[in-house]
């Protein structure tokens, strides 16, 4: 007998594929993650219970949810919107974080009301994580530098000026804390509702805005002409290069966005670390929802869970938070695994392969 | 004066080993056209499997082999997601950093209070002896811990394998032209899953590395972005083991002067011109985390200068980096 494995290309994958994907991806790493549960003696079920329908039943734990979806939306919106014309942003943390400076910098030294304070901050936070997203977009656009690299480095340049200013210009409060001073009231974004900051709406308003970017505009098929093909986008009249410049600038902007809504509405002041990396959790964000901004704002909740329930399941078991990151990084991994078997049919042959036919008898099958 | 530029060397060559093993195996990877930005993750992994392994066992050898093989382990996940699953090596390397880094951290946090005794210490083979007398440099570099000595042969053994053995010229055939290679007879599936697996093993011996010899003990998150240094470090050598000493050995400086910098002075006297305007730049530029850039900005532009100078028919990029590579006609 052999068995041989057959790979071929599929015409098009069935709808059950398709929405069946992300769900079995999810469920998938959770079991795998029990794994490292029960290995700490951990009853996974009750860890999992705590994770998830404690985080959704409480009022807590759904004002903390909200809360923490509003950065990881805008993060993966800054990753969503260059995928869709083909190029990779994974400097969404340094973006992030160059808003974010910027917008407190604007919060602690500008002395304005609060309703027009907090827009400058916006303001500001955008423009400062657009030019850090611009660098790497003109670089590919005019030399064609691959902006997962450039993007990626810059990131971590962006962290250590966040480090030495936060320990040099902008320190501030009790203590050498490597932190800002507290915000005003009139630099704190108002509260919405049970603990939830306006920042909420903006992220809101930028979903919709990216969506009637991308399915109602021309602009939007440009890009997504261009991230499908960007030969033939550039014959058709396109600009490659305004393209590329655009939806990265407007990506790093939402990143800042999200960046300067966490501090001035949740955190309150800057400190260094004040965020587990939302900005690389974009990526897996940005991929799950990948076919539109609504999925990517679902996709930003369901993590937004996952980080919640995290630090109940820590707080109650005693477990380390670090099994969000164990599971965000296998949800991801089985999801490009499923990636292939939605483009891919694979069959396997039990034949008698030609080799085979004996030319000696064979001893024994096994 | 004397004993701190000791210091620092010894610092530096301490520091460049770390960056010079991660950075070997990503070369390597890197030419075969798979990009590996795991590195960081299968470093933690490393870290923590060769310290659990030293502290259960004493053996710093049985350490650093451990960690090489679970480098390795992690590595093989990455080869066979972009090189059987043709998945995208970006997400893939960034999602086993992701992992790595957080199972490091689940199962790393019990072993914090553990301590070992570092690798031994030896001077160097034959002439050491004699040479660790020199003022100044001779305790640098002529005693140091085994893999320090290692990590240099190995370079030497990585510079001849990829430009005098036919192994290493059919990898580098892999990475700029994966087609072609095939039709030449090469196995682009197996040469491409040795290469991301010889560049998971040295990840992995980095980490060992770093919390056998250079730390002495484990810390989560330990590597503390050394992973992504070994990334630029690969990009600013331009992909040649040579100038991949070059860069460690210079990238280390940096790490070991940044910790130093505040018992520098480099700044002028009151007195002297333009001491008003020039001391407060200096002083900036010497604050640990403004040097803590400086890997990251001279790696872009040695890569910016490399792509615009490609157009003269340099090598700057391996052309098959990121691309996987199927054999159907499609």
């Amino acid at each position: 007998m052999n068995v041989a494995v057959t790979v071929d290309a599929r015409e098009d994958s069935p709808a059950w594929l398709a929405y069946g994907t992300p769900v079995f991806t999810v469920l998938a790493a959770l079991a795998v993650s029990a794994i490292a549960l029960v290995v700490l003696d951990v009853n996974p079920v009750a860890a999992y219970r705590t994770m998830f329908v404690e985080t959704l039943v409480t009022e807590f734990g759904l004002s903390e949810t909200l809360t923490k979806a509003i950065p990881l939306i805008l993060t993966g919106l800054a990753v969503y919107l260059p995928l869709k014309a083909g190029l990779f942003n994974i400097g969404a943390e340094g973006q992030l974080v160059a808003g974010a400076l910027a917008g407190t910098w604007i919060g602690l030294n500008v002395s304005l009301p609060g309703l027009a304070l907090v827009p400058l901050m916006f303001v500001a936070a955008a423009v400062a994580g657009g030019i850090w997203a611009g660098i790497p977009a003109y670089l590919r656009a005019k030399w064609d530098v691959n902006e997962i690299i450039t993007s990626l480095l810059l990131t971590f340049v962006a962290l250590e000026i966040q480090s030495y200013l936060l320990r040099g210009p902008m320190q501030g409060g009790a203590g050498n804390f490597p932190q800002s001073d507290r915000f005003s009231e009139a630099a704190t974004i108002p509260e919405l509702f049970g603990g939830v900051h306006a920042g909420l709406l903006a992220a809101l308003c930028m979903v919709i805005a990216t969506y009637v970017l991308m399915t109602k505009t021309r602009l939007g098929f440009e890009i997504t002409f261009v991230g499908s093909n960007d030969e033939a986008a550039q014959q058709a009249g396109m600009s490659k290069f305004y393209v590329y410049l655009l939806v990265f600038v407007v990506g790093g902007a939402f990143a800042a966005m999200g960046g300067i809504s966490e501090i001035a509405g949740a955190q309150g002041r800057y400190r260094a670390g004040f965020e587990p990396g939302y900005g690389f959790t974009a990526i897996p964000i940005a991929l799950l929802g990948r076919n539109s901004a609504f999925k990517v704002m679902l996709a930003g909740l369901f993590f937004a869970v996952l980080f919640v329930g995290g630090s109940s399941m820590e707080v109650a078991f005693g477990v380390p938070a670090a099994l969000v990151e164990i599971i965000q990084a296998l949800v991801i991994l089985f999801l490009i695994t499923a990636e292939f078997f939605k483009s891919y049919r694979v069959g396997i042959d039990l034949k008698r392969g030609p080799a085979e036919t004996p030319a000696h008898p064979q001893r024994g099958d096994d | 004066m004397v004993s701190f530029i000791a210091g620092l060397l010894d610092a530096t060559v301490q520091a460049a080993t770390v960056l010079l093993l991660a950075g070997m195996g990503e070369l390597i990877s890197e030419r075969a056209g798979v990009l590996n930005l795991g590195v960081e993750g299968m470093m933690l992994v490393g870290a923590l499997g060769g310290f659990i392994t030293t502290v259960l066992t004493g053996s710093h050898w049985l350490g650093f082999g451990v960690g090489i093989l679970l480098g390795m382990v992690l590595a093989l996940v990455h080869a066979f997601l972009c090189i059987t699953l043709k998945s995208n090596q970006v997400i893939s390397g960034v999602m086993l950093t992701l992992l790595g880094t957080g199972l490091t951290t689940f199962f790393g946090s019990g072993w914090v209070e553990e301590s070992i005794s570092g690798f031994p210490q030896i001077t160097f083979p034959l002439v050491g002896q004699y040479l660790v007398g020199i003022p100044v440099i001779g305790e640098a570099l002529f005693r140091s811990t085994a893999t320090d000595y290692l990590a240099l042969g190995l370079l030497v053994v990585v510079w001849y394998f990829l430009y005098h053995s036919n192994l290493g010229l059919e990898m580098i055939a892999v990475g700029e032209d994966p087609e072609m290679a095939d039709t030449m007879g090469v196995s682009v599936f197996r040469l491409r899953y040795l290469a991301v697996l010889i560049g998971g093993g040295f990840a992995g011996a980095a980490g060992a590395h770093l919390s056998l010899a250079f730390s002495q003990l484990w810390v989560p998150g330990m590597t503390a972005g050394r992973g992504w240094i070994a990334v630029a470090l690969v990009i600013f050598a331009q992909w040649r083991p040579r100038r991949m000493l070059v860069g460690a050995y210079l990238f280390g400086l940096l790490d070991a002067l940044r910790i130093r910098s505040q018992s520098i002075s480099l700044t002028l006297g009151p007195d002297a011109p333009l001491a008003g305007v020039i001391n407060p730049i200096v002083e900036f530029l010497m604050t640990p985390q403004i040097m803590g850039t400086y890997p990251y900005l001279a790696t872009i532009i040695v890569l910016v200068y490399a792509v615009i100078r490609t157009k003269s028919d340099q090598l700057a990029v391996p052309s098959a980096l990121l691309q996987s590579y199927s054999r159907e006609t499609d």
